[in-house]
């Protein structure tokens, strides 16, 4: 069903590219074989702009009043600001992936629609009334909270990044998606709203032998890992909230655990249990998935922290250049698990040399910073890289480094650094340089 | 439509009458099932692992079911169906009531050779409901859903609501440290603590034999890990690939791969079959657990495994996990200035390029695509 406002705004468009098509025809016939400048115009000639000289249909007739849309949407001309999957990745999409936009956003915060989405059994669907978490285990006293009860404890706000260790995992034999929607989009950043863990651990009553947390989801998956009590009782939180607003559905509404810095298949959605143990339980997320299997045939278990690491947003595949030559912004976001990011560094040429990067907005901990670099691009091929380094001093490694360390199966913790080949036309393509 | 009570605006909400209305889509003639759509609509998850219904639904394992009692059976356009069934249909088979009762109560003996490896349902009243529910799906997915599941919700009038119990009556518990909770009941704590440790701990009472495995796997396991744990489509391959881990293409399996058989058990019984998590029976599970045992040849065909002889099983791969040592590795363990200029000899030179195997969607074939996600 097309509403009254939907069609106002197709017409219009269709009327504006109408006059758009007309004008670049005319411009065409006026100048025909004068040169480009660097704004890819016309250099003579260049005729009024009609979107200026003349009234514009948003100009005259009204739009839409208040409560047109009671949840706001999107602009209409964002509607390829979207999630999308990699279909060949699993058997089906109950239990897959679809990635985050990384390339249509900027800042640090990703909107709660565009965080990508990972299930094991499907997005269950969760009254919060009919919602329970529990504790038990090596406790005091086992116990059962409702959402009411959560809300209760003293409530923390934290911007945390998100990144499934598998993010970047199709690179590791070489260069082969096209956009960094596809190489890096397994990662979002959002400002939770929660309980600290220590709170409720406490309110059960840890025994000095519980060594162990493992959380369980309430979704047919009923995801579990396990989880050391230091980092329980460090930073970890139950949330449910996300950038404001309750969690949504396929971020484990109506609860979900937060595990900074480390692999987001740690981060249970739809948490209804915590139990405390004096061992690890070495369940399959732990043992048949997320280990890292190394050329000699051994694997690495429990690696669970998010290693620094950045990306190049754009200019990227799926955000050419469109300007010409001159004044280009190069902009990237860049991470670590191991705290904030010091500095990112940015190299045209392939890793030959780099230029230290503007970092702007806030930098915080086991969060997303936005990074930028400026320079007047010549209109020569570039190789475009970034580098990040972050508060441990850890250097962003090659892919190659990553490789003679590990082999080629290991499939996560694939943190090494993406080239964009840029052509002169504005192009990028994913690539590995020499 | 908005009412005015007691000075609030009252939204009422349209219900449509769903068992009227699967009666007016079928249209004169047609005998109607005696089942209930909404409880049909329920039972459905069971299926959907292999089926989806509803607006855009297309194929997955399972052909796209929208309308399907009003199309010839095995006719979905764009489906590969089994041989069995395309046989079935040359010998005459339409869906109608009877059939699809019959097709339902067991799918692999009513129609041999199909690829719907589903036990079947085994209520007759299950069977009607289902049936009822699929009649009522329209061709572009209408039904599916429930027709009041968008309705709006009734905005409750303050003025109807029952007196509030006074705060300083509310009894406060005295566990904890600000007493927020209650206590866990036992009979709570045992519905929800399923988990297994490598030592056993958490394991039920109950054994379960190869044999009695064979069995509840070709009826649940099958359809998406192959006959033999061999792996359908991108389903998980579960037995063999012994030996493949240093291998250009490892092969990860139970066998192996796993460390441990409790995590065997406690993956089954918590997360499987997909779609139908948590139906099997303790004894299921062991048998299921013994019979993938017996595929990854750790134990012969006469072997039961039970709560007592659990922890004498020692999975090959067991001692090739080792703890992280990344930080250990030359690119972090020496903390060094990165270089700024002149870095590397040479101009950069292309390697690799996402051209060459492009897999990215829209962008060409993915058949060649290497790694995945499961």
């Amino acid at each position: 069903m097309v509403s009254s406002s939907d069609k106002t705004i197709q017409s219009g468009a269709r009327r504006a590219a109408l006059k758009n098509g007309l004008r670049v025809g005319a411009l065409v016939g006026a100048t025909g074989g004068v040169g480009l400048t660097a704004s890819g115009r016309a250099s003579a000639e260049v005729t009024p702009d009609p979107l200026i000289t003349e009234v514009q249909d948003w100009n005259r007739f009204m739009g839409d009043g208040v409560d047109a849309n009671p949840y706001g949407k999107p602009s209409v001309h964002e509607s390829d600001a979207v999630r999308r999957t990699v279909s060949w990745l699993t058997a089906e999409n109950k239990s897959s992936i679809n990635f985050t936009p990384l390339h249509k956003l900027d800042g640090i915060i990703t909107p709660n629609g565009l965080c990508f989405e990972r299930h094991h059994g499907g997005v269950a669907t969760i009254a919060p009334a009919d919602h329970r978490l529990m504790i038990n285990g090596l406790v005091d006293t086992p116990l059962v909270f409702t959402m009411e009860d959560l809300e209760r404890f003293p409530r923390e706000n934290h911007v945390y990044f998100l990144e499934c260790a598998a993010n970047s995992g199709m690179e590791w034999r070489g260069a082969q998606l096209n956009g960094c929607q596809f190489t890096h989009g397994m990662v979002h950043n959002v400002m939770y709203t929660g309980v600290r863990l220590k709170h409720l651990l406490a309110e059960a009553g840890v025994s000095p032998r519980g060594k162990w947390l493992l959380p369980e989801g309430a979704d047919p998956s009923h995801m579990t890992r396990s989880i050391p009590m230091e980092k329980a009782m460090d930073d970890c939180m139950v949330v449910f909230k996300m950038n404001g607003e309750a969690l949504r559905p396929e971020q484990g509404y109506p609860l979900r655990l937060v595990v900074p810095g480390w692999e987001g298949n740690m981060w249970v959605k739809w948490l209804r249990r915590l139990e405390v143990g004096d061992q690890p339980w070495h369940h399959r997320e732990e043992t048949s998935k997320y280990t890292d299997l190394l050329a000699d045939g051994t694997a690495r278990r429990f690696t669970w922290t998010m290693d620094v690491k950045s990306i190049i947003t754009s200019p990227s595949p799926q955000a050419p250049i469109l300007h010409g030559r001159g004044r280009t912004v190069v902009s990237g976001l860049a991470w670590s698990g191991h705290g904030t990011v010091n500095r990112v560094d940015v190299s045209t040429d392939g890793g030959r040399n780099w230029n230290t990067a503007r970092l702007d907005g806030p930098s915080l901990s086991k969060s997303l910073h936005r990074f930028y670099y400026e320079f007047d691009w010549d209109g020569s091929e570039l190789f475009l890289q970034s580098r990040a380094i972050d508060e441990q001093r850890q250097v962003q490694p090659t892919k190659d480094a990553l490789r003679a360390a590990r082999g080629m199966n290991s499939i996560y913790h694939n943190n090494g650094i993406q080239t964009w080949h840029i052509r002169p036309d504005g192009s990028a393509e994913n690539v590995e340089v020499s | 439509m908005k009412s005015r009570l007691d000075g609030f605006y009252v939204r009422r909400p349209v219900r449509l009458s769903l068992t009227l209305l699967s009666v007016m889509l079928m249209g004169s003639g047609q005998v109607v099932a005696e089942g209930d759509v909404s409880s049909g609509r329920a039972l459905f998850p069971q299926c959907a692992a292999c089926h989806a219904v509803g607006e855009g639904a297309g194929h997955l394992f399972g052909p796209m079911l929208n309308g399907v009692t009003q199309r010839a059976a095995a006719s979905a356009e764009g489906y590969r169906y089994s041989d069995g069934m395309k046989k079935a249909v040359d010998a005459g088979l339409a869906w109608d009531d009877a059939t699809l009762d019959a097709y339902l109560q067991s799918p692999m003996s009513y129609v041999p050779g199909t690829k719907m490896a589903f036990a079947g349902i085994a209520d007759e009243s299950q069977r009607q409901d289902m049936i009822a529910f699929l009649k009522q799906i329209a061709v572009d997915g209408t039904g599916a859903v429930a027709a009041d599941a968008t309705a709006d919700v009734v905005a409750t009038p303050l003025a109807q609501e029952e007196p509030r119990p006074l705060a300083r009556d509310t009894v406060v518990p005295e566990h904890g440290v600000l007493h927020l909770g209650r206590q866990a009941l036992p009979e709570e704590v045992v519905a929800w603590d399923i988990d297994i440790r490598p030592d056993g701990l958490g394991l039920p009472a109950g054994s379960g034999s190869v044999e009695a495995g064979v069995d509840i796997y070709d009826t649940q396991c099958a359809v998406c890990h192959g006959v033999f744990g061999e792996g359908e489509g991108r389903w998980p391959v579960l037995a063999g690939g012994f030996d493949s881990l240093t291998d250009e293409r490892p092969e990860k399996t139970i066998g192996s791969y796993w460390p441990y058989l409790s995590t065997v058990f406690d993956y089954v019984r918590r997360a499987m079959p997909f779609g139908n998590a948590r139906s099997l029976s303790d004894d299921d599970v062991y048998s299921l657990t013994a019979y993938l045992l017996y595929l990854n040849d750790q134990v012969d065909e006469e072997f039961t495994l039970s709560a007592d002889n659990f922890s004498s099983i020692e999975m090959p791969n067991v001692d090739n996990f080792i703890d992280d040592d990344r930080m250990e590795e030359p690119q972090y363990a020496a903390i060094v200035e990165p270089c700024m200029q002149d870095c590397l000899e040479g101009e950069a030179a292309v390697t690799q390029r996402a051209r060459i195997l492009d897999v990215t969607p829209d962008g060409g074939g993915d058949e060649d695509a290497g790694g995945s996600i499961d």
